[in-house]
């Protein structure tokens, strides 16, 4: 299962849904709404309609949707970007658009707006001074995080040079300069390669084990399929779906065994037992769903009846979302 | 000559200006426009947001950004600014704002061209030329810098990764006015520094001695007491000059400079020009007149131009004008070479002929110094008038009165309360002289010539901060073009501060905006009635002449906030003409700049602030 690092780490990460529930959220918005507004205060588009969700510490939390379905709107609404027009976003119990919680906060931008006149070194101590970091602690973080990243050896080189990789590694550590409880990565994965795709989701497994809360937006779903402790499907700026990946993605009424050195005459008896109690075998080894099938089934439902929330209406078990959802595994 | 205004002294301008009482100064005029744009911003902020908002909601943002503002007044951080300060001028280099100074490079090469040192002040016109070139190409790239980098930033989303850092919006704010100064400040002193260079240069030149003009001079008593001659002629002009028994002596002025001349037998030594910039400080007394009748009267007459600034007087009449000078005491006076005491004047003449006369021959007149109280009088001094320059004249301390008496000027000749009169009178039948109150003064001990130049070119910089303050904060809200033009529109305001203020305030001749305009378009002479046909009914005269005076009180209010560019070029002129810019202008100048930039930021941090960065 291509999901094993993402399932092991939430297993011992403190993300349980039973402690959580008792922990302040890192983010909580309520009824969060924005409505975009030319010049002339006429409403040209309702980006986001009444979002309720909740980040608790330590989770790795995914907003999935097509273009234009609200994701980077509330990314940037939690970021004090953008002004809500209705509701409230809070972060660290902060309205989002109060600057002081930036303090905790890292993020990366869906494409690194970085400076491209300055060198990489140049682009993390000009970032360490805007956290107000002495100088000797920016020189140990800007040596950690090129390390980390892997862009060491072209840290003299103006960031215009940089390929588009290297851009979203340096993009990444700036977002972690001033070691963040909070890290909104939006897009993280676009424009890397497979292996660099890897090597983010690595890291983002990295950063939850450290404890760190992270928030990603995506649409690339086996992204967020695979390093995701709980999504929020948005569509059309409604939340479509929200609930952990295991227990959305878990297919109720199949069960899946898996063994291995079986024997032809033990297969045989399964088969048997399996008659025997009126079950149908589909196949010995069946896998799980695929988190692109549920999306896309989500945004086909919600095209057809626009409005309405998809809740339990599928084939799985996901139908109850929410913190405290605990599927099982 | 340029001190047509008064410097108040500076304190005296803060508290009480030119008025009686500190409703006049300064200080109070800021604080009270002070605390009309707090309410202004606080309304309009407000009613903007209760439009989008509704009016709970309204107050309650406008509570949170004022609470917000002030928290974060505590908040700013040092190094944050520090940093994007540092960001602002990495970013001017990258936008190659170094060809400004390869520009200016260019415009002094073609300008020795152009430039020729055989104006009758040369000094002159080469420091205004260089002041006037640092000036505009200063102004320029201040303004394209400061008004394109924040919308940049806004356009290219690199503001979302400064904006989702703890940032104050007035750090970003204080950071780019603070890097785009500084970016300016070197290149203005580098600039500086290639002006003097330039302007020294130029104007460097020496003689020989032109051999066939020697002659011994002789003392009354046939003793030689040196010789006299001339030099040769280079760059446009030659001296004539005397040299002592010791080797040692100066040539005339020509031109607005001297040379030094050492004589060691038969070899004659001109020394460099010296003496072209100067930093003359002049001090000031009132002026009065005595018209033919021998009456006192306040101006002169007019010779044509009837609000003209100066008045003149006729010659050969009892006429004269008379400045009083206050405060003259034993420092005023000043040690000579030969160790005697000696009243420094200098007065500038402009001469009106009814006839030409001998035109190379300039006009004669005749200049004393009176005891106001006493009405004792040195004996006259004849002097030749030549327009429009500035002539000296040293009065020794011991001079002989109208009787032929020996009197002294510090025992006789000022008041018991420290006043003395200079008496200046024409002596040419039907030929006129000119005089304002500033064309007389006491020569005080000279400044350094640097240092009054470093000092322009201080006026200049702090013209630059306003523009780069002002072009900031209209970035904060508007794009880079439109804020630009919102600059350029408001530097422009205020060079012609003066004229706004006059439209505004109605004194001009044509009404106001909506006036002018009609007039303009119908080819309506501005002397000829704006008035409705029938006085009794309101019709569109009656309408543009209210949507005038509603436009008149705008801009009159908006004239408070509009900076005196011109006072900042008025420094410039000071440094051209050779004289000292006053400590007192200077700082109040500073005062005023640093004013700008504060204002500016609080306006602009409230603007970025309210600001949704992601649009």
């Amino acid at each position: 299962m291509s999901g094993a690092p993402a399932a092991a780490a939430a297993d011992d990460a403190p993300s349980q849904p039973e402690t959580v529930a008792t922990q302040n959220p890192v983010i909580e918005t309520r009824a969060l709404s924005k409505v975009y507004r030319d010049f002339w205060g006429r409403q040209k588009v309702r980006a986001l309609k009444a979002l309720d969700l909740e980040v608790y510490p330590g989770e790795v939390f995914g907003l999935l949707g097509p273009n234009g379905s609200g994701k980077s709107t509330t990314i940037k609404l939690l970021l004090g970007l953008l002004f809500p027009s209705d509701g409230q976003a809070l972060v660290f119990g902060k309205q989002a658009t109060d600057v002081s919680k930036n303090e905790r906060i890292g993020y990366l931008p869906e494409e690194s707006y970085l400076y491209k006149f300055l060198n990489a070194e140049e682009t993390l101590d000009f970032y360490g001074r805007l956290f107000d970091l002495p100088a000797d602690v920016r020189r140990q973080r800007i040596d950690e995080l090129l390390k980390l990243v892997g862009i060491e050896r072209a840290r003299k080189r103006q960031l215009r040079e940089y390929s588009k990789g290297m851009t979203r590694r340096i993009g990444l550590a700036q977002a972690l300069i001033n070691d963040p409880d909070l890290i909104l990565l939006d897009e993280p994965t676009s424009g890397l390669d497979p292996i660099g795709t890897r090597e983010m989701k690595d890291m983002i497994l990295q950063l939850k084990s450290q404890g760190k809360t992270v928030v990603m937006c995506s649409h690339l779903l086996a992204d967020v399929q695979d390093v995701c402790d709980r999504i929020a499907i948005l569509h059309q700026g409604e939340l479509k779906e929200l609930g952990r990946v295991d227990s959305l993605l878990t297919v109720a009424d199949v069960t899946q065994i898996r063994a291995r050195n079986l024997s032809e005459d033990c297969r045989n008896e399964l088969r048997d037992v399996i008659q025997r109690h009126g079950g149908e075998l589909l196949e010995l080894d069946n896998p799980t769903t695929t988190l692109e099938e549920l999306f896309l089934s989500i945004v086909r439902d919600s095209e057809v009846r626009p409005g309405r929330r998809v809740v339990g209406a599928h084939h799985h078990a996901g139908g109850d979302p929410g913190p405290d959802d605990s599927g099982a595994s | 000559m340029v001190v047509e205004k008064q410097v108040l002294p500076f304190f005296e301008w803060l508290w009480q200006g030119q008025g009686d009482s500190f409703i006049d100064g300064a200080l109070f005029q800021f604080l009270v426009l002070a605390a009309v744009l707090f309410v202004l911003g606080l309304v309009g902020g407000f009613l903007v947001s209760m439009i989008r908002h509704g009016p709970v909601a309204a107050g309650e943002i406008t509570y949170r950004t004022l609470r917000g503002g002030a928290t974060d007044l505590t908040r700013l951080s040092a190094r944050r600014i520090g940093a994007l300060a540092g960001l602002a001028i990495k970013e001017s280099l990258r936008r190659r704002v170094l060809v400004a100074l390869v520009v200016f490079a260019l415009v002094l090469l073609f300008a020795s061209w152009y430039l020729r040192t055989d104006n009758p002040e040369p000094a002159r016109l080469y420091l205004s030329f260089v002041m006037t070139a640092t000036t505009y190409l200063l102004l320029l790239m201040a303004l394209l810098l400061a008004a394109f980098s924040l919308p940049g930033d806004i356009k290219s989303r690199t503001i979302y990764t400064v904006a989702t850092k703890p940032v104050r919006s007035g750090d970003i704010v204080l950071g780019r006015m603070l890097g785009f100064s500084a970016i300016g400040a070197v290149l203005l002193a580098i600039m500086a520094v290639a002006s003097w260079f330039f302007v020294t240069g130029s104007l460097a030149h020496t003689h020989s001695v032109d051999a066939t003009t020697l002659e011994p001079i002789t003392g009354i008593d046939g003793q030689p007491i040196g010789s006299g001659g001339a030099t040769s002629f280079d760059a446009f002009h030659r001296h004539t000059f005397t040299v002592g028994v010791d080797g040692k002596g100066v040539t005339d002025a020509a031109l607005g400079h001297i040379h030094t001349v050492d004589a060691d037998d038969d070899r004659y030594t001109v020394g460099p020009a010296e003496g072209f910039i100067r930093a003359r400080v002049p001090k000031y007394g009132s002026l009065g007149f005595i018209n033919r009748d021998n009456a006192r009267t306040g101006r002169g007459i007019s010779v044509g131009a009837e609000w003209g600034y100066r008045s003149y007087i006729p010659g050969a009449t009892p006429a004269a004008a008379i400045w009083t000078f206050d405060g003259v005491n034993r420092s005023v006076l000043r040690e000579g070479a030969d160790g005697g005491l000696y009243l420094p004047i200098g007065l500038i003449v402009r001469v009106y002929r009814s006839y030409i006369g001998q035109i190379e021959e300039g006009i004669q007149g005749s200049i004393q110094l009176r005891n106001p109280e006493t009405d004792v009088a040195t004996s006259l001094k004849i002097f030749t008038a030549q327009d429009a320059t500035v002539d000296t004249f040293d009065f020794a301390n011991e001079q002989t009165d109208t009787q032929q008496d020996e009197i002294t000027i510090l025992d006789d000749l000022i008041s018991s309360d420290g006043r003395i009169e200079v008496v200046v009178q024409c002596l040419d039948r039907a030929q006129y002289f000119g005089f304002a109150q500033a064309d007389c003064f006491l020569r005080l001990p000279e400044g350094s010539p640097l240092w009054n130049f470093v000092k322009g070119y201080l006026a200049i910089g702090m013209q630059m901060v306003i523009v780069v303050a002002v072009a900031v904060t209209a970035s904060t809200f508007l794009n880079g073009p439109i804020a630009m033009v919102a600059t350029v529109s408001f530097i422009l305001l205020g060079f012609f501060r003066e004229t706004f203020v006059k439209i505004a305030t109605g004194q001009n001749y044509g009404g106001g905006p909506v006036e002018s305009l009609v007039r303009l378009v119908t080819q309506m002479n501005v002397m000829s009635p704006f008035k409705s046909q029938d006085p009794n009914s309101f019709d569109a005269i009656d309408l543009m002449k209210a949507a005038d005076e509603a436009l008149k009180a705008g801009m009159q209010a908006f004239s408070y906030v509009l900076p005196d560019f011109s006072t900042y070029l008025g420094r410039v002129r000071y440094v051209a003409e050779g004289y000292s810019i006053p400590t007192d202008a200077l700082v109040r100048d500073l005062v005023v700049c640093a004013v700008y930039v504060l204002g500016a930021a609080v306006i602009g941090y409230f603007f970025l602030r309210t600001r949704e960065l992601a649009k």
